[in-house]
C-alpha cells in the first residue's frame, strides 16, 4: 500500500515537469521510470501509475477550470455531446489515470524481465531496511 | 514468460498513447486527439484563463529600437504607447496576434483557398473557388500597389515581424484553442497575408452581384416589363451628395463607344447548375455614418458617429486599440492581421466608414476558340489564356491540382467542373487591379491627420471597395467623400452579363479622382451616409449597385431636424429601431384592405398593426405580424417570377430536367420600395392578378388575401406570435461555426430597413460616437470582446452591452502613466 502510494507521489512530482515544456505524453516515460525504480510489485506499479496520473492530470486540469470560473469547461463540454464539467475532469484524470498505469506497469515489468530475480531488493528497500 | 508480459504492456502503452495522440472518427465527425485536447498541460485547459487579474509582463522583442510600454484598460483594449511609428506597429502586431491569432489565421486561409489543409475535403470548393475569384492575385497585386510606398511597406514589415514575435515563442500549450480542436499548428504571418485580409474585406464589401439574375430576367419579361419592374433610382431616396450645381461644369470621360444601346446581346442563360450565390449574401452587409456640424451640436463643436453593419462573429471582427505616437495619438478599431486603426479618431479628427455599395465586378461571357479552352475569341482573334495552377492542400488526401484560366478581363471562375450558371464567364473585379498608390498611406494619413486637408490629401490612394469616408475636424470641418475608384460605364453597362468576345465590352477609363462626389461643411450641418445612392441622377457618370433605401431616408430626416446634439441623441439614433420601409407600407397596405371581408379577431389584428409606431422593437407583437403579412403580400404579388423561377421559359428543352432537379433559375425580384410604390400608385397592375384564376386580382384582393393567410397561419402556429425579438432570433456565430463557441438565442429588436440594422447573424458591428474638442469624448461598443479565446472573460463581455443598447466611453490616455481606476494592468516591450 504504502509503495503503491510512493509510486503514485512520485509520478505526481516528476509529471509536473510537463508545465516546463515536455509533451504530455512524458507521463508514460515518467511512469516508466517510476514503476521500474520504486515499484515493488506490478500492481503497485499499476495502482500506483494509475492514481498518481489521475491525480495529476485530475488536479492540474481543477486547478485551471476553478481559477477559470469554470467557463471553458462548459463550452468545451457543450463541445462533447454536452458533458458537464466534472465529467469532463474525469476523463481527463482517467486518461492521465490510464497512461499513468500502463507506463508503471511497462516499467515494472520491464525491470522483471532484465534485472530478472525479483526477489533482489531495490535500493530504496535495501536502504529502508 | 516475462518477456511476453513486458512486450505486451510496452505494445499496449505504445499503442494508447498512440491513440491518444491521434484525431479519432467518432461517427462521421473527426474529433482531436484525445490526449494533447484534453491533458491538463498543453490541452484545452491551458486555454482556461483565469477569471481574475493580469499578468504584468515585460518582455523583449527583436527589432524595437525604443521601449514600448502597452496599458490594458478593463475591457483588454490596448494602449500602444510608442516612441515611433515603427514600433507601434511592431507592437500592434504583437498585441493583436496575442489575442487574435487563430482568426487572422482563419480569414487569410480563407481568403487564400487553404481552408482544406486543415479541415479537409469539405471545404475544397470554397478553397477552389477562392482562388477562382482571383483573390490571391488580388492580395498579391495588393503588394505591389503597396511596395510603391517604402515608408508604409516599413510599417507593415514591422506589424508582420511583430505577429512573428509572438508565434514564434508560442509552445502547444500557448496555441488558441481553435488550433488545438482542428489539430494544426500556427504559422507565421506575411505582408501577403496582411493584402489577404484586405482582401478578405474587400470581398464582403463588394459582393452584390445579379448580372446573372438580370439577364435573365430581362430575356423573360423583355425590355417594357423589366423597366417597369426594376427602376433603378427611387425618386424617395436622399443621396449622399445632393446636387448642389457642383457638376454643371464637370465634363465626364467618355464611355466605351459599344455602349451607346443599352441591349445586352446574350440572352437566357440556360441553368446547367443550380445558381449559388457567387459572393457572399450582403443582405446584411451596410452601415451608417454621419457627422453633425457644430451648430447642430449642443458643444458646437462636431459629433461623428458610425455603425459599419456586417455579419457578426466571434471573434468579434474588430480589435480596438489606441497608438500613441510622437506623430499622433489614434484610438479606433482595427482589423485583425492588419496594422493601423480603420476607424477610428485621434485628437484632431474623426472618421467613419459606410461601404460604397458601387458594383464593380462584371461578368463576361467568354468565346473558347478550341476544345482545350487554352485559346478565346476576341475582336476576330485569337488569344491564349494565361494558365495559372494550383495546388490546394487536403488534410487527409492527396493535394488537389486546379487550373485556373486569365482572360483580359480577368479569371475564369466557373467552367464543367465548377458548375454554375456563370460558366466560362470572366470576372471583371476591381479588386484585382494593382492600387495607383499604396491603401496604407490612405489610414496612416487619416491615423495621424489634423485637418480637412490631411483628410482630402490621404483619401485619393483608396481604390476598392469603394467607401464613403466621413469627417470631423476639432477645427469645426464636417465632410463626406465616396472614395473608390469607379469605371466608366455606357448606361446600364455591368447590369447584364457582357459579351467577352470584343475588347470596347471592357472598362477604359475611371472616374478621375477630383471628379469623385464629395462635400464640406454643406449649409444643413450634417454629411451622412447609409448605403445609399452616391448622387442623384443628375451626376454625369452613369454607375449602378447594391444601394439601401430606407435607412438613409430616416437618417436625413431626423439629422435634418435635431438640433442641440449630445452623445446621447446620437445614440437614439443608432438605436432607431424606425423602419422606413414599415412607415410607407403598412398605411397603404391598411388602406387597400377591405375591413368589411375581415372576421373579429382579423379587425382586432388590423387594429394592432394601426397602432403600431413602425418601429421593431424586441418587446412588440406588431412587427412579428406586419413580417409576416408584408412578405406574405410580396410572395403572392410576384407569383409570376416565382413560377418562372421554377419552370423557366417553356421553350427550353432542359425544363422536364429542371423541375426533376428542383432547380431554380436565377431571376431578379423586384426591390420592395418599388413594390410599395406599385401598391401605391398602380393597384390594378397586371402583376396583382394571378393568372390561374378567372379573376382579374387588383392590390386589393392580394392584400386581403395575404392579410387571411397570415391570420390564418398565426392561428396555426400560436408559438410564432411572440414578440418580434423572440420571432427573428439572433446569433452571433463563432467563425468556425462551433455553437459551444457561439452565442445564440439572443432577443433583439431591429430590423435591416432601420438604422438599427440588426438581422438574423448580422448588425452593427462596432457603434461608434465621437464629440470633438478639446477634450475628444468619444463612446463605443462592438458585440464581442478583446480576446479570441473562449475560455477568456474577455471573449464575448461586451456582447450585452451592446445588445442592451449600451455603450462604453472609450478610455483616450494622454500618456502610459495617466492614472485611471479602469486600468488593468502594463506589458512592457525592451528592445
Amino acid at each position: 500500500m504504502k509503495n503503491t502510494l510512493l509510486a503514485a507521489l512520485i509520478i505526481f512530482v516528476l509529471g509536473n515537469l510537463c508545465r516546463f515544456g515536455l509533451p504530455w505524453w512524458s507521463l508514460a516515460p515518467i511512469a516508466l521510470l517510476v514503476g521500474w525504480f520504486f515499484a515493488r510489485s506490478a500492481w503497485a506499479a499499476f495502482f500506483g501509475g494509475f492514481l498518481g496520473g489521475f491525480l495529476l492530470w485530475y488536479a492540474t486540469a481543477w486547478f485551471a477550470d476553478s481559477s477559470n470560473g469554470g467557463l471553458l469547461s462548459a463550452k468545451v463540454g457543450q463541445l462533447f455531446m454536452g458533458v458537464e464539467a466534472l465529467q469532463l475532469l474525469l476523463v481527463t484524470g482517467g486518461l492521465g489515470g490510464l497512461i499513468g498505469a500502463l507506463g508503471a506497469l511497462t516499467g515494472r515489468w520491464a525491470k522483471e524481465m532484465l534485472v530478472a530475480p525479483s526477489k533482489k531488493r531495490n535500493y530504496l528497500q535495501e536502504k529502508r531496511r | 514468460m516475462r518477456t511476453i508480459k513486458f512486450l505486451l504492456a510496452l505494445s499496449f502503452t505504445t499503442l494508447i498513447v498512440w491513440q491518444l495522440a491521434r484525431p479519432q472518427l467518432l461517427g462521421d465527425k473527426t474529433i482531436p486527439p484525445l490526449g494533447t485536447f484534453l491533458n491538463p498541460f498543453s490541452g484545452f485547459w491551458a486555454n482556461a484563463e483565469p477569471v481574475e487579474g493580469f499578468d504584468e509582463q515585460s518582455l523583449s522583442i527583436p527589432g524595437l529600437k525604443n521601449k514600448v510600454e502597452v496599458v490594458y484598460d478593463d475591457l483588454l483594449v490596448p494602449h500602444i504607447f510608442a516612441e515611433n511609428q515603427e514600433d507601434a506597429a511592431r507592437v500592434q502586431g504583437y498585441v493583436t496576434a496575442q489575442h487574435r491569432l487563430w482568426q487572422m489565421d482563419m480569414t487569410a486561409r480563407k481568403a487564400s483557398g487553404r481552408l482544406s489543409e486543415v479541415i479537409g475535403e469539405k471545404t475544397l470548393r470554397l478553397d477552389r473557388l477562392a482562388r477562382r475569384k482571383g483573390m490571391v492575385l488580388a492580395a498579391e497585386n495588393d503588394l505591389i500597389g503597396w511596395n510603391k510606398s517604402p515608408k508604409t511597406m516599413a510599417l507593415l514589415q514591422a506589424y508582420t515581424d511583430g505577429v512573428n514575435a509572438w508565434v514564434s515563442q508560442l509552445s502547444p500549450a500557448d496555441w488558441p484553442i481553435e488550433f488545438k480542436l482542428l489539430n494544426y499548428e500556427p504559422e507565421p504571418w506575411t505582408p501577403l497575408k496582411v493584402a489577404l485580409v484586405s482582401e478578405a474585406m474587400a470581398e464582403t464589401l463588394c459582393t452584390w452581384e445579379d448580372d446573372l439574375e438580370s439577364t435573365n430576367t430581362l430575356a423573360l419579361l423583355g425590355y417594357e416589363t423589366f423597366n417597369y419592374l426594376y427602376p433603378e433610382w427611387n425618386p424617395k431616396q436622399q443621396p449622399i451628395i445632393p446636387d448642389t450645381g457642383q457638376w454643371l461644369d464637370l465634363h465626364p470621360l467618355l464611355p466605351p463607344p459599344f455602349f451607346t444601346d443599352t441591349t445586352p446581346s446574350l440572352g437566357f442563360i440556360e441553368p446547367d447548375a443550380p445558381a449559388e450565390k457567387f459572393l457572399n449574401d450582403c443582405q446584411i452587409v451596410g452601415s451608417n455614418n454621419w457627422a453633425l456640424s457644430g451648430a447642430k451640436t449642443k458643444s458646437g463643436k462636431p459629433i461623428l458617429c458610425n455603425d459599419p453593419h456586417l455579419n457578426l462573429t466571434l471573434p468579434s471582427i474588430w480589435f480596438q486599440v489606441q497608438i500613441h505616437t510622437p506623430e499622433a495619438n489614434t484610438y479606433g478599431v482595427s482589423l485583425p492581421g492588419v496594422p493601423g486603426v480603420l476607424i477610428g479618431f485621434n485628437e484632431n479628427i474623426a472618421w467613419g466608414l459606410t461601404n460604397g455599395s458601387h458594383d464593380v465586378s462584371d461578368w463576361y461571357k467568354i468565346h473558347w476558340a478550341n476544345a482545350e479552352r487554352s485559346k478565346y475569341q476576341i475582336d476576330g482573334e485569337e488569344k491564349a489564356v494565361q494558365f495559372r495552377y494550383e495546388e490546394i492542400g487536403v488534410k487527409g488526401k492527396p493535394a488537389f491540382l486546379d487550373t485556373l484560366r486569365f482572360t483580359v478581363f480577368g479569371p475564369v471562375t466557373y467552367d464543367f467542373e465548377l458548375e454554375n450558371p456563370l460558366r466560362d464567364c470572366a470576372l471583371r473585379w476591381i479588386a484585382h487591379d494593382v492600387p495607383e498608390l499604396s491603401t496604407f498611406d490612405v489610414f496612416l494619413g487619416l491615423n495621424t491627420g489634423k485637418d480637412y486637408e490631411s483628410y482630402k490629401n490621404a483619401l485619393p490612394g483608396f481604390d476598392s471597395p469603394a467607401q464613403n469616408f466621413v469627417f470631423a475636424s476639432s477645427a469645426g470641418d464636417i465632410a463626406i467623400q465616396s472614395q473608390g475608384k469607379y469605371p466608366v460605364r455606357g448606361q446600364q453597362q455591368g447590369r447584364f452579363l457582357q459579351e467577352g468576345d470584343r475588347w470596347a465590352n471592357a472598362w477604359h477609363n475611371y472616374i478621375a479622382k477630383e471628379q469623385i462626389p464629395s462635400m464640406k461643411n454643406p449649409s444643413r450641418g450634417f454629411v451622412f451616409s447609409a448605403n445609399q445612392h452616391t448622387t442623384p441622377p443628375s451626376y454625369p457618370y452613369y454607375y449602378l449597385g447594391n444601394f439601401e433605401d430606407w435607412r438613409s431616408r430616416r437618417i436625413h430626416d431626423r439629422l435634418e431636424a435635431m438640433t442641440n446634439a449630445t452623445t446621447d441623441s446620437m445614440k437614439t439614433m443608432q438605436l432607431d429601431n424606425f423602419s422606413q420601409r414599415a412607415a410607407d407600407a403598412l398605411p397603404t397596405m391598411l388602406r387597400l384592405l377591405d375591413r368589411s371581408q375581415l372576421d373579429a379577431n382579423g379587425k382586432q389584428m388590423a387594429d394592432e398593426l394601426a397602432a403600431w409606431n413602425f418601429r421593431y422593437e424586441s418587446n412588440l407583437i406588431a412587427p412579428t405580424i406586419f413580417e409576416a403579412w408584408f412578405d406574405s403580400c410580396y410572395t403572392a404579388t410576384w407569383d409570376e417570377i416565382s413560377a418562372l423561377e421554377k419552370r423557366g421559359k417553356s421553350t427550353i428543352p432542359t425544363d422536364d430536367l429542371l423541375a426533376s432537379k428542383n432547380q431554380k433559375i436565377a431571376l431578379l425580384y423586384p426591390d420592395a420600395w418599388r413594390f410599395i410604390e406599385i401598391m401605391q400608385t398602380d393597384s390594378a397592375s397586371v402583376f396583382f392578378d394571378h393568372p390561374a384564376t378567372p379573376f382579374r386580382e387588383t392590390a386589393r384582393d392580394i392584400v386581403l388575401e395575404s392579410f387571411k393567410l397570415t391570420q390564418s397561419y398565426f392561428k396555426q402556429n400560436p408559438e410564432k406570435r411572440v414578440a418580434f425579438g423572440e420571432y427573428k432570433g439572433f446569433v452571433i456565430k463563432h467563425l468556425g461555426q462551433i455553437d459551444a463557441f457561439s452565442r445564440l438565442g439572443i432577443k433583439l429588436g431591429g430590423h435591416r430597413t432601420a438604422p438599427n440594422a440588426i438581422s438574423k447573424g448580422g448588425g452593427p458591428s462596432w457603434r461608434m460616437i465621437v464629440e470633438l474638442g478639446d477634450v475628444v469624448h468619444a463612446l463605443g461598443v462592438y458585440p464581442g470582446g478583446q480576446s479570441g479565446n473562449p475560455g477568456s472573460r474577455f471573449y464575448d463581455n461586451m456582447v450585452d452591452t451592446w445588445a442592451s443598447g449600451n455603450y462604453y466611453d472609450l478610455l483616450f490616455l494622454k500618456n502610459a502613466n495617466e492614472p485611471s481606476a479602469r486600468i488593468l494592468g502594463k506589458q512592457v516591450f525592451n528592445p
